[in-house]
């Protein structure tokens, strides 16, 4: 035990650690500084850097949230909808199969379908439906929002089917004998038991998603700028100290949205976890 | 950019990276992390991808030498010194190839080696103005990278959808920055030699007051970027490539009409049957050259003969005459590219495209209005600008 805990801290703790010190020291051409300082603060936080933070926040929240209203009906019907068997386990397979695939092969496959050429705007054209083809398909908010659902969709899924998986049926069966309509036992019985993956989910989701810069480079055509390609900026102009401190305020910001939904979360289950209270009365 | 050390109380941020790292490296297998041997016989070059011919096998079949060739985007200076001074590179490859104007940061910070060109047959061979161009960095009047091979850049376009002439017939840099024909259909690069553009075509028409626009200051890079940030709220850019795939799927997918791009690009898209010509501008082009520096580490290694025979084969005829067909840059010994493609015996059209493309550059570097790709001393501005850039 006490050689993971080394380990841990060796390995997690440090490197955290070392960029938070970082981030309070002044960078030099090639070296540091050892004076203690809020400059590296203040030259990242400056309009339009917290214009891109904003925008990445945004685009990040709203996918996570398509993601999750994506998922879980799937999660549901994966985990309590279908039988064991061939079906179940194929399509447990083809969620992994985006992680087989290089991040820019499964993202760069967007430009030849919204292309201006590409295949929706052919068929629109062809059909009469347009004249002129549709620019904001491409190189636009909207592709990079399209670019992220796919990648990110297994992220969510996994644990919310996980957490589904492990409701007992007999609960959900005792909730229908008691009268439950099939919506009210998703919503007093399945969800607030399936709250543990729904967590997971999000974090899953929105964190990695916050360091994807692949989608905003590939789709966006260097008009929808995300926190990711600011990283890229700091690290590539050596600018070190920069590239620190907005990691570590986006870990303090983590930390605060981690525990504002853990809370909130809690407080859903604790306030829903009996749905029989209603009926002592 | 300041040197490696700030005095005693500095302390040399790779040493520091590397004591940071320590602790995550004594997690990982030694295989992974320990430094690659070098292997005789074997070249590990890396460099802009345009360095690579079709495949290696010439370089294999004239050297006896295997090549492993990385590619890397070097246009992106940043990058490709971070690559360099921190994740030295040079402990991984006996060869790196950059822009010629980049070499003075690296000499700056000790990275290169001072080559021994008596050890190169066909060095002396090449021609004062290239070997001593203002292109290429010669700090110290010492030699310290290998001229590679030169053009002079500008961008490619469909002549006939436009109803444009063709080259050497000049247009100017107002079809791509600035013209409501192409409006929403030109495409720019995604790095700061966007901003260095927007420089030159201030600087030219007299708009502003720029000294060099490849190493201008803080205060005229933010004149030069304002202006792109005014054109690209105007809607004049579709997109902003980082890569040179982009450049061709840009032009393959019909993207755009004119695209600031490699000549390359536009031979590559014209041999997937396109008609796009690569212009031949009035008011300026972007004058560059490719150089090929020893890292510093590889100086010490047991290879290094075999390094500098692979140098020398880059400065042979085969490798001008096959890159003149391949890419249509001008190799630093064009003439014996000549010799080769006469001595190979090689069809008629195609010595007449290596004796173009000697005409082609001669033509565009006499134009008096250029500048040098290569890396500004104010990095972080560049920088700096280019994510408000990006971000407008």
């Amino acid at each position: 035990m006490a050689v993971l805990t080394t380990l841990w801290a060796i390995g997690v703790l440090l490197p955290i650690m070392s960029l938070v010190l970082i981030s309070f020291l002044q960078g030099r051409g090639l070296s540091f500084l050892w004076t203690f300082s809020f400059s590296a603060y203040a030259s990242v936080f400056v309009d339009y850097r917290i214009e891109t933070i904003l925008r990445s926040l945004r685009v990040v929240g709203l996918v996570t949230l398509i993601e999750l209203a994506l998922a879980f009906p799937f999660a549901l019907w994966l985990a309590k909808g279908i039988r064991e068997g061939w079906t179940k386990s194929i399509l447990l397979v083809l969620l992994v199969v985006p992680f087989f695939l290089s991040p820019a092969a499964r993202t760069i496959v967007w430009r030849p379908i919204l292309g201006r050429e590409g295949l929706i705007n052919s068929m629109l054209m062809g059909s009469g439906v347009t004249d002129t083809p549709m620019d904001w398909l491409l190189f636009t908010e909207f592709a990079v929002h399209l670019g992220l659902i796919g990648p990110y969709f297994p992220s969510m899924v996994w644990p919310i089917f996980i957490s589904i998986s492990l409701i007992d049926d007999e609960l959900i069966k005792a909730a229908r004998d008691l009268g439950a309509t099939p919506l009210q036992a998703l919503r007093d019985v399945v969800l607030p038991l399936s709250v543990p993956g729904i967590v997971a989910g999000v974090i899953f989701t929105a964190i990695p998603m916050l360091g994807d810069n692949v989608a905003t480079t590939l789709l966006g055509g260097g008009r929808v700028s995300l926190m990711a390609e600011t990283f890229d900026d700091l690290v590539r102009a050596m600018n070190y100290p920069g590239a620190a401190a907005l990691g570590s305020a986006m870990l303090g910001a983590f930390l605060v949205i981690a525990i504002i939904i853990v809370l909130a979360f809690a407080r859903l289950r604790s306030s829903a976890t009996n749905p029989f209270e209603s009926m002592k009365a | 950019m300041a040197k490696a050390k700030t005095g005693s109380a500095g302390v040399s941020r790779r040493t520091m990276m590397k004591g940071l790292t320590a602790g995550a490296a004594v997690l990982a297998a030694p295989g992974l992390i320990g430094r690659a041997k070098a292997e005789t016989g074997t070249i590990r070059m890396m460099g802009g991808p345009t360095v690579a011919l079709e495949d290696w096998s010439l370089f294999e079949a004239e050297t006896g030498l295997k090549m492993e060739f990385t590619p890397f985007h070097v246009d992106d200076v940043g990058a490709l010194y971070n690559e360099i001074l921190v994740n030295e590179a040079g402990e991984r490859f006996d060869l790196i190839n950059t822009l010629a104007g980049v070499q003075k940061n690296l000499v700056e910070q000790g990275a290169v080696a001072e080559l021994d060109t008596g050890k190169l047959t066909n060095y002396g061979g090449i021609a004062d103005t290239v070997k001593r161009s203002p292109v290429l960095y010669q700090g110290g009047d010492k030699d310290w990278s290998i001229p590679l091979y030169y053009n002079a850049d500008s961008f490619g376009y469909f002549p006939e959808k436009l109803g444009l002439p063709r080259p050497p017939e000049a247009l100017d840099w107002d079809l791509l920055l600035n013209s409501e024909e192409t409006l929403g259909q030109t495409a720019l690069d995604g790095d700061f030699i966007a901003l260095m553009i927007g420089g030159m075509y201030l600087k030219h028409r007299g708009l502003a007051d720029i000294a060099d626009p490849a190493n201008m200051t803080a205060a005229e890079v933010k004149i030069a970027t304002d202006f792109l940030i005014e054109r690209k709220q105007a809607g004049q850019f579709r997109t902003l490539w980082k890569t040179y795939d982009e450049q061709v799927a840009n032009f393959v997918n019909g993207e755009v009409l004119v695209q600031r791009c490699w000549e390359p690009a536009v031979k590559e898209a014209k041999s997937k049957g396109l008609d796009i010509e690569y212009a031949t501008c009035s008011d300026f082009h972007i004058n560059w050259m490719h150089a090929t520096f020893m890292p510093v580490q590889a100086a010490e290694r047991e290879n290094v003969d075999e390094i500098y025979k692979a140098m020398d084969w880059f400065l042979g005829g085969s490798y001008a005459a096959e890159l003149a067909i391949f890419r249509g840059y001008t190799g630093s010994r064009v003439d014996l590219g000549l010799e080769y493609a006469n001595e190979a015996g090689w069809p008629e059209d195609k010595i007449a495209q290596v004796e173009a493309n000697i005409v082609k550059v001669d033509t565009k570097f006499s134009n008096p209005n250029y500048w040098i790709g290569g890396a500004p001393d104010d990095l972080a501005s560049h920088d700096a600008e280019m994510a408000r850039f990006r971000n407008a």
